[in-house]
């Protein structure tokens, strides 16, 4: 921690010390620097969260780091790498894979053999280990990630928290101090997510391992990190303690916007001491959920089921929603929450039930009609997308929906602002892509609003505009259903929550219901459990009582 | 047990046997020598065949192996234009044919011998195709790949992800047509551009993730070779190709097919040198058993027995 | 994989001479024995694989990086599968476009590699695999190398002409070499439309011509031709823009 910026000067023994030094990555001459004169320095064995809004770099610095920018990323970059203090600046990253492995968010794309045990093997097979070295190397990676019951299990039978994990002891399994991981926990559920970040962190610690590691959902993280580096829109860097880190960050949790919000002196990190500090600052006058007056029913879906051959996916689930309200629908996965939204939106497989949009079965009704009735944002939203620019995608979908021309621009750039209508919809945020789906879905305004989750890969001020969004289409007069495992979304946005287990409905309560603070709720928000109040579960219902 | 054994036996060993199938069976002067080839072929599929989509695939085979041998039948009856007279099977009248490229003559006289022959040359395709077959359905193609040269790794590994990736892009696939059902057909919107863009794009952003992961964790070292053994390795590579196109020449011209073989052989041999040479530039190792079993080796001996009575049987006066 | 150094380029030349006088035997050969026919037959067969290897090593002993191997590893898949999805309907092709489109924009190593590779990967999926395969293969190859090798027209209009006047003449000359290799095997040797070793190359061509007018060949060509150029024109602009953003790689500066 002494040292402060050059580090090479105080090389210790020990392994897995990184740096950048003014390190520049633009991807286009004459496009604004992803990374400006970026430097950071991490000691080895220290625990480092690398954070900034959608789009800031944060990938980037990563990939910086690992070396894959600028050789995978295309672009140019200048500025110095270094590992345990040898200059590696312009080393391809497999010449430093001995020195740091690196995790990505899909584990399951990244995947180069079909079983645990040659995946493990991979990078000591490169490193032209002898076979009875390797196997001993392989054995120890998994004794110390506890997966040696796993060695000779398929890749793909894996749930995603254990594939997670095996891509973790394939990074580290010939001896690397450093890991690298680009939002780890973006396709987990929140179990699962805190499972596999407990998991790292008790690695670094046992190991020693140096972990930089990207995420979005801060609170999880903000209790356990040793230092924060803060990646900006501008390309530039900071890196400091994760108290005054986090204190000067924009998109923080609730946690840190409560501390903000309640103008407490100093930012707490863990949920613990912000709920002491609540019950000692108390009392707090507190609103309750202002729900929209409820309209008439827009969907009303009675025993739906969904089979995949001897699977059934969705079981005999009926619901209904009313104008102005928007539902949220909560499950592991696999629990069957997508094959229910693409049954009610029409095109899904549907072995038995009813379902009635506006009078209407959306499955017997044509493509072009059935976007006057619901609209539907899929979990991929870029799956849509195939023109080579932004302006032929709006006015394809203009055209399609025999809309107004210019009708779907104008939704877009409620959604999402002005944005440069030649640029290729591949370049587009995931919170954009999301955007313009939603704008072609709802071109023919479509009563019924479905999104399979809308949230994954988005920062916290995204989130905050796609919940506005929602609360905007209900107050028009819209029933709005999604999917979604974000607590802290879901306490902005919905009013309802249902819960679905093996494809059954077992709970549907009003959302400051099934968030609240209960010792046995696995699903309170953060607010709730730092106030610990009955039905209190969002920023905005916390006032200070001046 | 049976499956067991099967696992054990080296990929490479499927095409020995293979491959001495093919080889009797091509050079078989008898329906009942390609029929002894096809039964053997299709009973070693049956017994160790394991429950893997490559192993799915013996009904093709056989129907495509039928189909050659009708095939054969047919073009010698329709493109016969014969007179013959002895042993007629079947009289037919005979029409003559022309493009303006010279006359086909079409149909005539169908003889005895001459239907044994059209059913012996099919047959031996036939073979061929279902000896072949036997690889193709018993050895594991991704094993098969970790055996390939280390001149070859870096293509293997292409091929190798390209097979993982198949059964995941029909997912991809049927998940764009369902995401594509919810925009109607416009002017712009073919159905090939919206299927097949949206999935090249899925599966180029994640094979470019899976080349970043593969870099990250060391794919693409190559261990120092000299400049001197690289180019005697080229070099090489192309005498071997010159050997073999001046063998090829010389088996077409009919001078002398002890020299073109000669050459032939010399071309193969330096070719196989030229590639073994490349290799140590890849110094990789590997976690899979690729070295072969005794087991391996009883077969490999039991088929070079095998071919040579076949050979010997043929040149035997009888 | 750029720039292919001269002693490599003549390797590829020589081979791909080889492999044409393997393909075009039948027209070629000069003796009448059977034996000596049969046993070029069988030596070809067993020096495709040979021939294929060594190209390949050519290929891909220039610099090849994970990124260029990852999109031919993703493009081969596809090709593979949307070959698979398009078989058995007679006269529709739908591997070449993207091995022609693919070849294009990274030159003629990939176009081989994925040329051969896509026929490789579709055959051991989808039981396609025989003694035609490696000829098959060296024959997809060659149509790889050839796209490679277009000229580059700036204009959009000019660059999709390119590509269609390519695509029909790689599948009549595809169509063609695969013609010559089943020849001898399905015809036989002694049908009014079969080769006649001995007779001279202009005599076998005319014999090969109405073999392949017999056969409704040239119906099939056409058809492969037809579709071709159709995906082509159909899917060159977007893909071509696909795949030069993939394409883009970086660097350091200074």
């Amino acid at each position: 921690m002494q040292c402060s910026s050059d580090c090479s000067l105080c090389l210790g023994g020990d392994a897995g010390l990184i740096s950048l030094k003014n390190f520049t990555f633009t991807y286009k001459n004459g496009d604004e620097a992803k990374l400006n004169r970026a430097s950071v320095d991490i000691k080895a064995g220290q625990f480092v969260l690398v954070c900034g809004a959608t789009g800031s770099g944060k990938s980037t610095l990563l990939k910086a780091l690992v070396g894959l920018v600028p050789h995978f990323s295309g672009g140019t970059a200048s500025g110095v790498r270094t590992i345990d203090g040898q200059d590696f600046s312009r080393a391809m990253p497999h010449e430093t894979a001995h020195l740091i492995g690196y995790v990505n968010q899909q584990p399951e794309g990244a995947f180069v053999a079909d079983t645990v045990l040659e995946e493990l093997a991979f990078a000591l097979e490169q490193l032209a280990i002898g076979r009875d070295e390797m196997i001993r190397r392989v054995d120890a990676a998994l004794a110390a990630t506890g997966l040696s019951e796993l060695r000779n299990r398929k890749l793909f039978e894996l749930s995603g928290g254990q594939q997670q994990r095996v891509a973790i002891a394939a990074a580290l399994s010939a001896g690397q101090k450093i890991l690298v991981l680009d939002e780890p926990t973006s396709a987990l559920d929140p179990l699962a997510a805190k499972e596999l970040l407990e998991f790292v962190w008790r690695l670094s610690r046992s190991e020693g391992i140096t972990v930089i590691v990207a995420e979005h959902r801060i609170e999880r993280l903000v209790g356990l990190v040793d230092s924060v580096i803060i990646v900006n829109n501008d390309g530039t860097v900071s890196q400091g303690e994760p108290q005054t880190q986090l204190a000067k960050f924009k998109f923080v949790p609730p946690l840190i916007e409560l501390a903000h919000q309640l103008a407490w002196p100093k930012v707490l990190l863990s949920i613990e001491h912000a709920a002491e500090e609540f019950a000692r600052s108390a009392p707090h006058t507190t609103k309750r959920i202002a729900h929209l007056p409820l309209g008439s029913e827009v969907l009303n879906a009675e025993r739906v089921t969904v089979d995949y051959g001897s699977l059934r996916a969705v079981d005999s689930v009926s619901l209904s929603a009313k104008a102005g309200e928007v539902i949220a629908v909560m499950g592991e996965n696999g629990s069957g929450k997508t094959s229910l939204l693409w049954a009610l939106q029409g095109t899904g497989n549907r072995g038995d039930g009813r379902i009635s949009v506006a009078g209407q079965d959306p499955a017997t009704l044509t493509a072009t009609e059935r976007l006057s009735v619901v609209a539907m944002v899929p979990q991929q939203a870029a799956d849509l997308l195939f023109l080579p620019n932004l302006g032929d995608e709006l006015d394809e979908a203009d055209e399609v929906a025999e809309a107004k021309s210019a009708s779907t621009s104008q939704l877009f750039e409620q959604f999402s602002g002005r944005i440069d209508p030649s640029i290729h919809p591949r370049d587009l945020s995931s919170g954009q892509q999301l955007a313009l789906v939603l704008a072609m879905q709802l071109v023919k305004n479509a009563s019924l609003v479905i999104l399979d989750e809308p949230t994954r890969g988005l920062d916290y001020a995204a989130k905050k505009q796609v919940a506005q969004v929602l609360r905007n289409l209900a107050s028009s007069g819209k029933a709005v259903i999604f999917a979604s495992h974000d607590v802290e979304f879901i306490a902005q946005s919905a009013d309802r929550v249902i819960q679905l287990e093996a494809g059954k409905v077992i709970a549907d309560q009003p959302v400051e219901t099934a968030l609240e603070y209960r010792a046995d709720n696995s699903l309170a928000s953060q607010v709730a459990q730092i106030t610990k109040l009955p039905g209190v579960i969002a920023l905005q219902q916390v006032v200070t009582n001046e | 047990m049976i499956q067991k054994l099967a696992s054990k036996i080296h990929p490479s060993t499927w095409w020995v046997i293979s491959l001495a199938l093919a080889v009797i069976a091509g050079s078989a002067t008898s329906i009942v020598q390609t029929l002894s080839v096809a039964a053997l072929s299709v009973l070693l599929i049956l017994v160790f065949r394991e429950n893997a989509p490559w192993a799915r695939s013996l009904k093709f085979y056989l129907i495509l192996a039928l189909a050659v041998v009708v095939i054969r039948v047919v073009f010698r009856i329709v493109f016969s234009f014969s007179q013959e007279t002895d042993d007629i099977l079947l009289e037919l009248p005979r029409f003559e044919l022309d493009f303006g490229l010279g006359a086909i003559g079409l149909l005539g006289n169908v003889s005895a011998p001459a239907m044994l022959g059209a059913l012996l040359d099919g047959s031996r395709l036939a073979a061929i195709i279902l000896a072949i077959a036997v690889a193709n359905t018993l050895a594991n193609p991704r094993k098969l790949l970790k055996s390939a040269p280390g001149a070859l790794y870096e293509i293997a590994t292409s091929v190798s992800v390209a097979i993982n990736l198949a059964p995941q892009l029909i997912e991809s696939f049927a998940r764009v047509r369902r995401a594509r059902g919810l925009r109607g057909k416009g002017r712009k919107s073919s159905t090939l551009n919206g299927l097949l863009i949206p999935v090249l794009e899925d599966t180029l952003d994640r094979s470019l993730l899976l080349a970043a992961s593969m870099d990250a964790r060391g794919f693409g070292r190559k261990s120092t070779q000299s400049k001197g053994e690289l180019l005697l390795a080229r070099v090489l590579g192309l005498q071997s190709l010159l050997a073999i196109t001046m063998g090829v020449f010389v088996l077409l011209s009919g001078f002398s097919a002890p020299a073109a073989m000669t050459l032939l052989a010399i071309g193969a041999v330096t070719s196989v040198i030229s590639v073994r040479l490349t290799s140590r530039r890849n110094s990789r190792t590997s976690i899979a058993r690729t070295a072969r079993t005794p087991i391996d080796f009883a077969v490999i001996a039991a088929c070079s027995v095998l071919l040579i009575v076949h050979f010997a049987w043929a040149v035997m006066p009888v | 994989m750029n720039k292919q150094p001269l002693l490599s380029k003549v390797s590829i030349a020589v081979a791909a001479l080889a492999s044409i006088l393997m393909f075009a035997w039948p027209l070629l050969i000069a003796t009448d024995s059977q034996n000596e026919n049969l046993l070029a037959q069988a030596v070809f067969m067993a020096l495709m694989p040979l021939i294929i290897a060594i190209v390949l090593v050519e290929f891909s002993t220039g610099e090849i990086g994970s990124r260029q191997l990852a999109i031919l590893g993703v493009m081969t898949a596809i090709n593979a599968v949307i070959r698979l999805l398009g078989a058995g309907t007679a006269g529709i092709e739908t591997a070449f476009f993207l091995i022609i489109i693919g070849a294009y924009i990274f030159r003629s190593g990939f176009g081989f590699i994925l040329g051969s590779a896509s026929i490789l990967v579709s055959a051991l999926l989808g039981a396609g695999v025989g003694p035609w395969l490696p000829f098959q293969m060296m024959a997809a190859g060659l149509v790889g190398i050839g796209a490679g090798a277009l000229p580059r027209f700036k204009g959009k209009f000019a660059q999709l002409l390119t590509l269609c006047v390519y695509a029909v003449l790689a599948s009549f000359v595809y169509g063609a070499l695969m013609t010559l290799w089943n020849w001898p095997f399905l015809a036989g040797a002694d049908s009014s439309v079969s080769y006649e070793a001995g007779a001279g190359l202009g005599a076998n061509l005319l014999r090969f011509l109405n073999y392949e007018i017999a056969t409704g060949g040239l119906l099939w060509d056409a058809g492969r031709a037809i579709t071709t150029c159709a995906l082509i024109l159909i899917a060159a602009p977007a893909l071509l823009t696909s795949l030069r953003r993939a394409a883009n790689r970086g660097g350091f500066e200074g």
